[in-house]
């Protein structure tokens, strides 16, 4: 079974952020088209920018780096936490390049230049890589530098971008974070699932193909005696080693903590007893399923010390939608009328009252028929949770 | 021993020493073993050239599974009664062969007296209704009930409060004589209440793939 899970959850947030990129990069040329031309103060024949070639270099820098680290991020060509170091400080220089390029008189009441909202970007990267504080943190210094350059200060409380940084920052850091841990927890629950599956598959396997023979060497050793029966003994040995061990191994729960009662039921049901059941799997949550199964295993256990040499043992399955019924069953000498105060002697109904009582921890019970030469039955039922009634 | 003279069978299955100690058996018990096949390619053709009368199949083979086997092997021999033999967690496989029209189930686990007398009743046409198969037909009419029925679809098959409680008593291990003495009717009524069971299922399954058929005709 393979289980494909890209382990980047994040990887569709970044190629989003590139989209939003390509928009400010535009809108950043196209602030230089209209500032480079503007005149500080208007109408006075100053031009605004002292260095307008210089500030066109640093567009170019400015689109330049947008295609190199917008293409990094959207198709992971390099490892990002460099990247996103790199773009902070080209974003810095853009911000700072502001008091070198353009006049005091002009970006005292406009925006940082070349970089305008572009620097968003950054704070962008930041969140998406090192979480909400991170970009929080990234959204408030890129804000405060910004107002710091355009001696702004004063208007930290109206002017939006703080909050507006501040804001980009947490929520694409917690989006981020959120999208992240569920894809941890979907890919663990994936990758416990298939184990799940495949350590039921080896029970079947080993209960379908070595069990069977093992049984078969065990009988037939019994019938011929002498050293074929000493093999046949070791045979049924290793059988029921191999069987607990299979049992141990299908307890793991699954995804929803439900596993199937039937697969668990056949693993530890003993090679001589007969099963029947659905041919699908019925699901009950694991806790139960283990339960159930150590409940028929002891009335299996007594049906093999109490019932008589001759007795077989049958165990049905029946899943009713709302409600899982067990029947077990014997054919065996049964508990004879009147005789109860002896059966207790030899701790019968002490196993009898602790099934009961099992049964009842599980919200179900349990029904005992039993009678001289009747052999004994068990019916077990337990309710599904939210199907019951 | 004079019924099981008379009787054809064909062993199919894919592992050499089980095909040859099952072979031995019967033919030790004096049935006429025709054929062995170790494929569904091989158990189709050696089935429409022996006609054998009883055929033992396995659920594993190299080329199918057993439904399909079973299937195959009814088609090019109509006259055969197919018994799955089948180690005793295949459970799936073996509803779905049942349903084809294999008319018993057996574990391989059985003993050599147990599959003589299985093979018996199958050369007789009974269905050879172990508690484990009743069990699977008895999950197959409760899932049938649940699941709903689609538009112009035939209803699915439901069993009698009567049938049900007989399947219920054969799926716990109870005999037909048993069963008679319990519900007080003859161990043959009991019988042909498992019969209809299981002619129902292979009866619905044969029209519900008839309908497939005219259905992706039409389609």
């Amino acid at each position: 079974m393979v289980v494909h899970i890209d382990p980047d959850a994040t990887l569709p947030f970044w190629r989003g952020a590139q989209v939003f990129r390509f928009a400010s990069v535009a809108y950043a040329i196209g602030a230089q088209i209209v500032s480079v031309r503007a005149q500080a103060p208007p109408g006075s024949g100053i031009p605004a920018y002292s260095h307008p070639v210089i500030s066109w270099a640093l567009i170019a820098l400015l689109v330049i780096w947008s295609g190199v680290s917008g293409l990094v991020y959207a198709f992971e060509l390099a490892p990002r936490p460099p990247t996103v170091v790199i773009e902070l400080v080209i974003t810095v220089l853009l911000t700072v390049s502001t008091v070198w390029v353009v006049r005091p008189e002009y970006y005292h009441h406009h925006q940082s230049l070349p970089s305008t909202f572009w620097i968003t970007n950054a704070v962008v990267s930041v969140a998406l890589l090192w979480g909400p504080a991170a970009g929080g943190a990234a959204g408030v210094g890129f804000s405060l530098l910004s107002l710091g350059i355009e001696e702004q200060f004063h208007n930290l409380v109206t002017d939006a971008t703080t909050p507006i940084l501040l804001t980009v920052g947490v929520t694409m850091g917690v989006g981020a974070r959120i999208v992240s841990r569920a894809q941890q927890e979907l890919s663990t629950a994936v990758r416990m699932q298939a184990a799940t599956k495949e350590r039921e598959r080896l029970a079947r396997e080993v209960h379908d193909g070595t069990l069977q023979v093992l049984a078969l060497m065990r009988r037939r050793g019994a019938d011929l005696g002498g050293a074929a029966g000493e093999l046949g003994r070791l045979a049924g040995e290793q059988e029921q080693a191999l069987r607990t061990l299979i049992s141990e191994q299908a307890t793991v729960p699954g995804v929803d903590d439900s596993t199937d009662l039937r697969t668990q039921l056949q693993a530890v049901i003993p090679a001589g007893v007969n099963f029947s059941g659905p041919a699908g799997a019925v699901h009950l949550p694991g806790s139960v399923v283990t339960e159930l199964a150590a409940v028929v295993r002891t009335i299996l256990d007594n049906v093999a010390r109490h019932a008589g040499p001759d007795a077989q043992a049958f165990v049905l399955l029946e899943d009713l939608g709302g409600e899982v019924v067990l029947t077990v069953r014997d054919d065996g000498v049964g508990i004879p009328d009147g005789r109860l105060a002896e059966a207790e002697a030899q701790g019968r109904m002490g196993v009898s009252k602790s099934i009961r009582g099992r049964m009842a921890d599980l919200g179900g019970e349990a029904v005992l028929e039993t009678g001289p030469d009747l052999g004994t039955e068990w019916e077990l039922r337990v309710p599904r949770a939210g199907k019951a009634g | 021993m004079s019924a099981a003279e008379s009787t054809t069978v064909m062993v199919v299955d894919d592992h050499p020493m089980w095909r040859d100690g099952v072979s031995r058996d019967l033919e030790a018990a004096g049935f006429t073993v025709v054929a062995t096949a170790d494929s569904v390619a091989a158990a189709t053709t050696r089935a429409k050239a022996t006609t054998p009368q009883v055929v033992l199949m396995d659920m594993h083979l190299p080329d199918g599974n057993g439904a399909e086997a079973t299937a195959r092997v009814l088609e090019a021999a109509p006259g055969a009664n197919v018994l799955i033999l089948s180690a005793s967690s295949e459970r799936d496989d073996v509803l779905q062969a049942v349903k084809a029209g294999a008319c018993g189930y057996l574990v391989k686990s059985a003993s050599a007296a147990e599959l003589i007398e299985a093979v018996n009743a199958t050369a007789a046409g009974q269905a050879v209704f172990t508690p484990g198969l009743a069990g699977l037909v008895l999950g197959e009419y409760r899932r049938m009930a649940t699941e709903p029925t689609p538009a112009g679809a035939e209803p699915a098959p439901t069993l009698t409060p009567r049938e049900l409680e007989v399947l219920r008593l054969v799926a716990k291990g109870l005999s037909a004589k048993q069963i008679g003495r319990r519900l007080d009717v003859s161990h043959r009524t009991v019988e042909n209440h498992v019969q209809a069971t299981l002619r129902k299922l292979q009866l619905s399954n044969r029209i519900e793939l008839t309908r497939y058929a005219i259905e992706n005709e039409l389609g």
